[in-house]
């Protein structure tokens, strides 16, 4: 059986088994926990961080990183924000459009240093994180957005309720997380073009012998990656409102941890969305709950999730060299009785 | 022929002031196996680089179907069905053979069909006759098994000049022999394969034609039939031997620094067995793959030997770390100087004191530097490092002053056994003859050397004796007077071996 899966797929099954088995966990240390007010705040809050993870697996798998994506999802954010405020009469449409394309402006500007100027992603996004945060802040005149100067159909649009069972709601802005998540991951499988990612991450080396333009699959990781930030800042305006200098700081860590928890290889070239939204959940559930749970105080809650961090990627990196070697003695067991016969 | 579908055409190729290829013609012919030998550095690698466009030729002409053509980088070697695999194979470990095989695949469509391309990898693997599970990841596959995916890879892209460097290196027997049959079956289905190898009884095995290159030159191009083992020997290397390296007197001791017994690495290398003695040379001299490195590593205690004994000083010892072999007195000097030997940003007084910073300890326990200057320029001076001062950064001197630093390093340990792991490679002839009068210099002050070299007039030159290896094996031991290009190249190929 264990033959047939492939490790990708195990990685879910696995991370699913992890979230149920938490999920069971605090529904016996918290009263009450298990129930609609739960789904729907979490729901809520990961729609935004499932996109900014979603944009950075796509980084991460050509081996660089986006520290940036924060600043880049505040400033969209704010810019967005002005931009309806100023033009109250503009449709959802068009707004959208802006925020994904400035978002991937930015994505330009960081792809385009790491591709062609050859600067390590690190060094490069450590300080765009610092340069987009000050843009915003001289952009913003020192102001802020308010919920007000916004018209009724954004501020409304995140609690949208599509369906309702019970306390269970599926809002707009989950379903629209889950979708983005969905159409990323048959792009990323299916797509001829997207192979390259993977390539590129898994050995840039080979990669370039077997002819691809590793450069310009690097430089389009990062607009990608900035588009979809870009469109997280369209949601961070809607769901919030109110948009100040910090909006969206520390969701370049947090996405980090998300996409290295969900199983993606920090080296670059393996992981995939899905386990990347489910890392995503998985971080925002313990995250959330232990807020809930008297037992650890407020300060140990980032311990925990640094722990949890250390704890997933150490698992994932014994179980997936177990798996390894688990088939390579198979198959060598295979070729002996096939030469021997 | 006109039928020639690659042609290359007095192509020369230089890297700064050195000549990597001279005059390099060769003709290749589709359905036919054509077999490449030449030295280490006669070069092979370069050539094949030309024909697959990584580098560019600094002159000649290459013609691809008669016509003049600019293979301009791996993506335009693949539009003229040129591919090459490598004795480590470029596969990407996280994707499956089916992927892998089809990563490049610039065929019509957006969407991958996976159902259909696993048929295709299926039935691509069929064609060179091997058995592999399309959906296998690759980092769990053999190296045979990742090598028969680059040739899938290299079939879907409708390759016409398949380049094969060294593809057997690696292998064990029976996947060598597997290889040999695909490259004999690709040839019947029309390929041109380029074979290059350094077991010459695989090349008697399914060359039809063989050509020898030899200082990046073309020397000769004869069909199979036509070629002795002797005859491809002395071709390759031939050359005028000149007087540029004088030998040395010899300082050879009656006492027995290092005597060495049946060393094996199980997998790697067996029963090596030597004695080195105060103020002697001993070469180690073989081609690529020969293993000599690895010796001279279990030596260093690097990575520890399975089996033999080593005694040294009179003792028997075992090291199992670098630190053991150090504090016994032994160095090693590796041949990658970037990799392993000098830190190529810091200044030059630094990378001397390195090895033996306990000795420039003050009294206070911080580095003493004074003291690290004035070594410094004791060796600046010795060992004739041209620099202006002994602050430059390492990085910033010709390989010939690195390799000189390097040497500083390990001096300054006061060994009393050096291993060389080809100390002169890549730098010029009169930096080469510096090294090589500051190894003799060294054992006439009773040290005893171990050197590994893969340029034959230099082990001439500097060999009291010379030790052959061939892929783990001891060929022989010759004495100065008994050596000759063609005896250790003949041991070297495995054509001679002396009876122990």
């Amino acid at each position: 059986m264990l033959n047939r899966i492939s490790p990708q797929t195990l990685r879910i099954l696995a991370l699913l088994a992890v979230l149920a088995l938490v999920l069971l966990f605090f529904s016996t240390q918290v009263p009450n926990y298990l129930n609609g007010r739960l789904f729907n705040r979490i729901s809520s809050s990961v729609a935004i961080m499932a996109i900014v993870a979603c944009a950075q697996t796509l980084v991460i798998l050509t081996r660089n990183i986006d520290l940036s994506i924060g600043s880049t999802l505040g400033f969209v954010a704010f810019a967005t924000g002005s931009l309806i405020t100023n033009n109250p009469e503009l449709g959802p449409a068009l707004l959208l459009i802006y925020s994904i394309c400035l978002g991937a402006c930015f994505g330009v500007v960081n792809g385009a240093l790491v591709a062609y100027a050859r600067i390590p992603s690190i060094i490069v996004t450590l300080a765009t994180m610092a340069l987009f945060r000050s843009a915003l802040v001289e952009y913003s005149d020192a102001k802020s957005i308010t919920t007000g100067n916004l018209p009724t159909w954004l501020v409304d649009f995140p609690n949208y309720k599509i369906l309702t069972f019970g306390s269970y709601q599926l809002r707009a802005s989950f379903l629209l997380a889950v979708v983005v998540v969905i159409i990323v991951h048959i792009a990323l499988t299916r797509l001829r073009a997207a192979r390259k990612i993977y390539a590129v991450g898994s050995n840039p080396e080979a990669a370039e012998m077997a002819g691809i333009n590793s450069k310009r699959v690097v430089l389009t990781a990062f607009v990608l990656a900035g588009a979809l930030a870009g469109l997280a800042g369209f949601m961070f305006l809607a769901r919030f409102g109110t948009i100040t200098v910090v909006a969206g700081l520390g969701f370049e860590l947090k996405s980090v941890a998300a996409s290295v928890v969900g199983g993606v290889n920090i080296f670059g070239g393996s992981g995939s969305v899905i386990g990347a939204f489910i890392g995503a959940v998985l971080v925002d559930l313990i995250d959330m709950s232990l807020v809930r749970w008297q037992l650890v105080s407020e300060f140990w809650r980032e311990a925990v999730l640094g722990t949890l961090i250390l704890l997933s990627v150490a698992a994932d990196a014994t179980l997936m060299r177990r798996l390894v070697a688990w088939r390579v003695a198979r198959e060598k067991a295979r070729i002996q009785r096939s030469t021997q016969s | 022929m006109s039928n020639a579908v690659l042609r290359l055409d007095h192509i020369s190729r230089l890297f700064g002031m050195t000549v990597a290829l001279a005059d390099m013609s060769i003709v290749l012919h589709p359905g036919e196996v054509h077999a490449i030998v030449g030295e280490n550095g006669a070069g092979k690698s370069t050539m094949i680089k030309i024909m697959t466009g990584i580098h560019q030729p600094s002159g000649g002409t290459i013609f691809v179907d008669g016509e003049p053509r600019q293979i301009s980088g791996p993506q335009a070697a693949r539009e003229a069905g040129i591919a090459a695999i490598y004795q480590e194979p470029m596969v990407f470990p996280d994707l499956d053979v089916t992927e892998n095989i089809f990563i490049s695949d610039t065929s019509a469509g957006l969407w991958v069909r996976p159902a259909e391309q696993r048929k295709r990898a299926r039935a691509l693997i069929e064609r060179i006759g091997m058995k592999l599970d399309p959906d296998r990841i690759a980092s769990g596959l053999t190296l045979a098994e990742q090598q028969a995916v680059e040739i899938a890879r290299a079939l879907s892209q409708d390759v016409r000049v398949l380049i094969m460097d060294e593809p057997t290196a690696s292998l064990s027997a029976h996947e060598a022999s597997q290889l040999r049959q695909i490259a004999t079956t690709l040839a019947e289905q029309g390929v041109a394969v380029v074979y290059i190898s350094h077991r010459l009884e695989e090349i008697f095995e399914i060359a039809d034609r063989v050509t020898v290159i030899r200082d990046g030159a073309h020397i000769s191009t004869k069909p199979i039939s036509e070629v002795t083992s002797d005859g491809m020997i002395a071709e390759m290397v031939g050359r005028e031997v000149g007087n540029y390296f004088a030998k040395a007197p010899g300082t050879v001791t009656d006492k027995t620094v290092l005597e060495v017994r049946d060393l094996t690495l199980d997998g790697v290398f067996e029963d090596i067995s030597f004695d080195l003695h105060a103020g002697e040379v001993l070469c180690m001299a073989g081609l690529v793959g020969a293993r000599r490195t690895d010796v001279a590593l279990s030596l260093f205690g690097i990575t520890p030997a399975t089996s033999g004994n080593i005694n040294y000083r009179g003792e028997d010892t075992w090291f199992s770390s670098p630190r053991q072999a150090i504090d016994a007195g032994i160095a090693y000097v590796s041949e990658d100087r970037r990799k392993l030997g000098l830190a190529m940003p810091m200044p030059i007084k630094s990378n001397i004191s390195l090895a033996t910073l306990d000795e420039f300890l003050s009294p206070r326990g911080l580095l003493d530097r004074e003291r690290e200057d004035s070594v410094a320029n004791e060796y600046r001076e010795r060992l004739n490092i041209r620099t202006g001062s002994v602050e430059t950064p390492v990085g910033m001197l010709s390989g010939g002053n690195q390799q000189k630093v390097m040497l500083a390093k390990w001096l300054n340990m006061k060994p009393d056994l050096l291993i060389f792991d080809e100390p002169t490679r890549g730098i010029d002839i009169g930096a080469k003859a510096e090294v090589h009068d500051l190894i003799r210099d060294f054992v006439a002050r009773g040290g005893a050397a171990l050197v590994i070299s893969s340029d034959l007039p230099e082990v001439l030159a500097m060999g009291d004796r010379i030790l052959v290896m061939r892929e783990g094996r001891q060929m022989g031991i010759l004495d100065t007077g008994e050596a000759t290009q063609e005896a250790i190249m003949s041991m070297a190929t495995g054509q001679l071996e002396q009876a122990v």
